[in-house]
């Protein structure tokens, strides 16, 4: 079953179109990966989700239930971590916990054991300070907390590791893994190896469209390969190389790449077997969500 | 109604822990004691300057203060104390849209509306503790000096200005529905206050206007009764209802 339904979102800001048609769908259990560049809408679309903003056109159904702008109650299957959340600073992350408890509706004995889990899973567990003096990585801890507080059946969240330093972004990451288990995770991010490390699926949203979306394995088998790499042994194997092929580009003094199919690998290979020139290696390079990215963006 | 008493908590901890709270009671009773210090205080300026005023041919005689005096001064210096107290709270609700504070509640499903209630409430009642508070230290000091029955309809007349203060508040949360930052809240209470007063010199219109409940002056004489200020009492009580009920949709529509 999907958790969440998109269909044919439309959004303009003035005159910009931010979302053209948007249609995205998210199964259970996955944790998703929401790719774009900055100002490709995805922020929009997740406000867009939580009924913070007004779409010009276009349906969306959170565990079939339709969203409605301002007064939604889909909200309560959703948890939601924004890019800078902002807390009460005022207030210890109990107490805030504690308050949306109240709000959501839980009963008192719920709230003390999910707050205390909850703060035990972030890493916040044995913090008494206030919010006022939390760093930005602890804050972004704070906010999956009270995004999980509710037990949601989709946890989203907006770019949640593009602001730490890479010991705060391993550390959400790992939060997010943790937690796949009990909730299906929306994440929009450009940080596309933090999407390979954790996410089941992803979608790439380009020109206000999702240009391509699956699982992570489906979307690299779109592109077989993105070229070769041969390393000869000799430099001047690799410059006979460069004279005999055309459009192959030296990397290093002995190593040579080339965009193409296979068939003109085994061309080379034909070639290098012929005149015994001694290889070191021959490389296929991997398909990567970055080049997957470029393609599609640009 | 957990949700919105959860919410009213959160506003007490915000005024308590942000200073506010311990300010504006400073403030009150400040306020309160001023009155009666000022007009006990009268008699002594008076013959320090009268060597001053005789050059200038006034002849200081004897000055004879009462609670009378004490009462004009303390509504005199109430719509001071009602300055400080929308200046003090006229960003409750722009510090939220700004900060994005109001995103996290809201999204964890609490209802616009209990929102504007929680915010209107915690308005209300801090309005009439602070006030409360300021009139019972007058009305100590004065029955300690001088005697409190001398002002007549005093009770009335404090209610009135209690009102006009729910008014001010009511225009507060209307403001703070329709606009971004505080200084436009301020600005658009100032000017609607102004407004109220202009009408209020109009003959005609005198009766109706809310600022007419400022005028406490002929009810503690005894030359009106509270009944003179019904129909201004009316109008401003559906006017508070109308500026909060007017609110909820406003915000329920806003894009945070």
């Amino acid at each position: 079953m999907d958790v969440l339904a998109i269909q044919n979102l439309k959004k303009n800001f003035g005159s910009k179109k931010v979302l053209c048609g948007l249609d995205l769908s998210v199964p259970e259990h996955s944790i998703f990966g929401f790719i774009g560049k900055n100002g490709a809408g995805k922020t929009t679309t997740m406000k867009a989700i939580l009924g913070l903003l007004r779409v010009d056109s276009g349906e969306i159904f959170c565990m079939g239930e339709k969203v409605h702008f301002g007064q939604t109650n889909t909200n309560r299957y959703i948890g939601y971590l924004p890019d800078v959340p902002e807390f009460y600073s005022y207030m210890t992350p109990t107490e805030y916990l504690t308050l949306c408890g109240e709000i959501c509706g839980m009963d008192r004995a719920d709230i003390i054991t999910r707050r205390k889990e909850l703060l035990e899973l972030v890493g916040l567990g044995h913090e008494r300070r206030r919010i006022k003096g939390f760093s930005r990585g602890m804050k972004q801890r704070l906010g999956i907390a009270q995004a999980l507080l509710g037990r949601p059946k989709l946890l989203i969240c907006d770019e949640p590791t593009s602001a730490l330093d890479p010991a705060g972004r391993k550390e959400i990451l790992d939060i997010l893994l943790r937690v796949k288990e009990q909730t299906t995770a929306l994440f929009s991010t450009h940080i596309l190896s933090d999407v390979e490390r954790i996410c089941t699926e992803a979608a790439f949203l380009n020109n206000g469209k999702i240009a391509m979306q699956g699982t992570i394995a489906e979307l690299r088998n779109r592109r077989s390969s993105d070229g070769f790499i041969i390393e000869t042994e000799k430099k001047e194997a690799a410059d006979t190389l460069i004279k005999v092929f055309g459009g192959l580009q030296r990397t290093g003094q002995n190593a040579l790449v080339f965009h193409g199919d296979e068939d003109r690998l085994f061309d080379i290979m034909q070639y290098v077997a012929e005149n015994r020139m001694p290889v070191q290696k021959i490389e296929r390079i991997e398909p990567t969500l970055e080049s997957l990215f470029l393609e599609v963006t640009t | 109604m957990k949700p919105l008493l959860a919410f009213m908590k959160k506003e007490c901890l915000e005024t308590v822990r942000t200073g506010k709270f311990m300010i504006l009671m400073l403030l009150f009773v400040l306020f309160g004691i001023m009155s009666p210090a000022i007009a006990k205080l009268t008699p002594w300026l008076m013959e320090m300057f009268s060597d001053a005023m005789a050059e200038s041919g006034l002849i200081v005689s004897n000055i004879q203060v009462d609670a009378m005096t004490s009462w004009t001064q303390f509504f005199k210096n109430i719509p001071m104390a009602l300055i400080a107290y929308v200046l003090i709270f006229s960003d409750i609700f722009t510090k939220e849209y700004k900060s994005g504070t109001l995103l996290l509640v809201l999204t964890k499903g609490l209802p616009r509306y209990k929102v504007v209630l929680g915010k209107t409430l915690l308005l209300l009642s801090f309005w009439t503790l602070g006030y409360g508070l300021c009139f019972a230290v007058t009305y100590g000091y004065n029955s300690y000096f001088w005697d409190n029955g001398i002002a007549d309809n005093l009770f009335p007349a404090a209610a009135v200005w209690w009102l006009f203060g729910v008014w001010v508040i009511c225009l507060m949360v209307l403001f703070s529905a329709l606009l971004q930052n505080n200084a436009g809240v301020s600005l658009c209470i100032g000017g609607t206050v102004l407004l109220a007063y202009v009408l209020s010199i109009i003959p005609k219109v005198r009766a109706y206007s809310p600022a007419v409940l400022m005028n406490t002056g002929s009810l503690l004489l005894g030359a009106e009764e509270a009944s003179a200020y019904i129909k201004a009492i009316v109008i401003t009580v559906a006017l508070c209802i109308v500026c909060v009920s007017v609110s909820i949709p406003v915000i329920d529509r806003k894009q945070l």
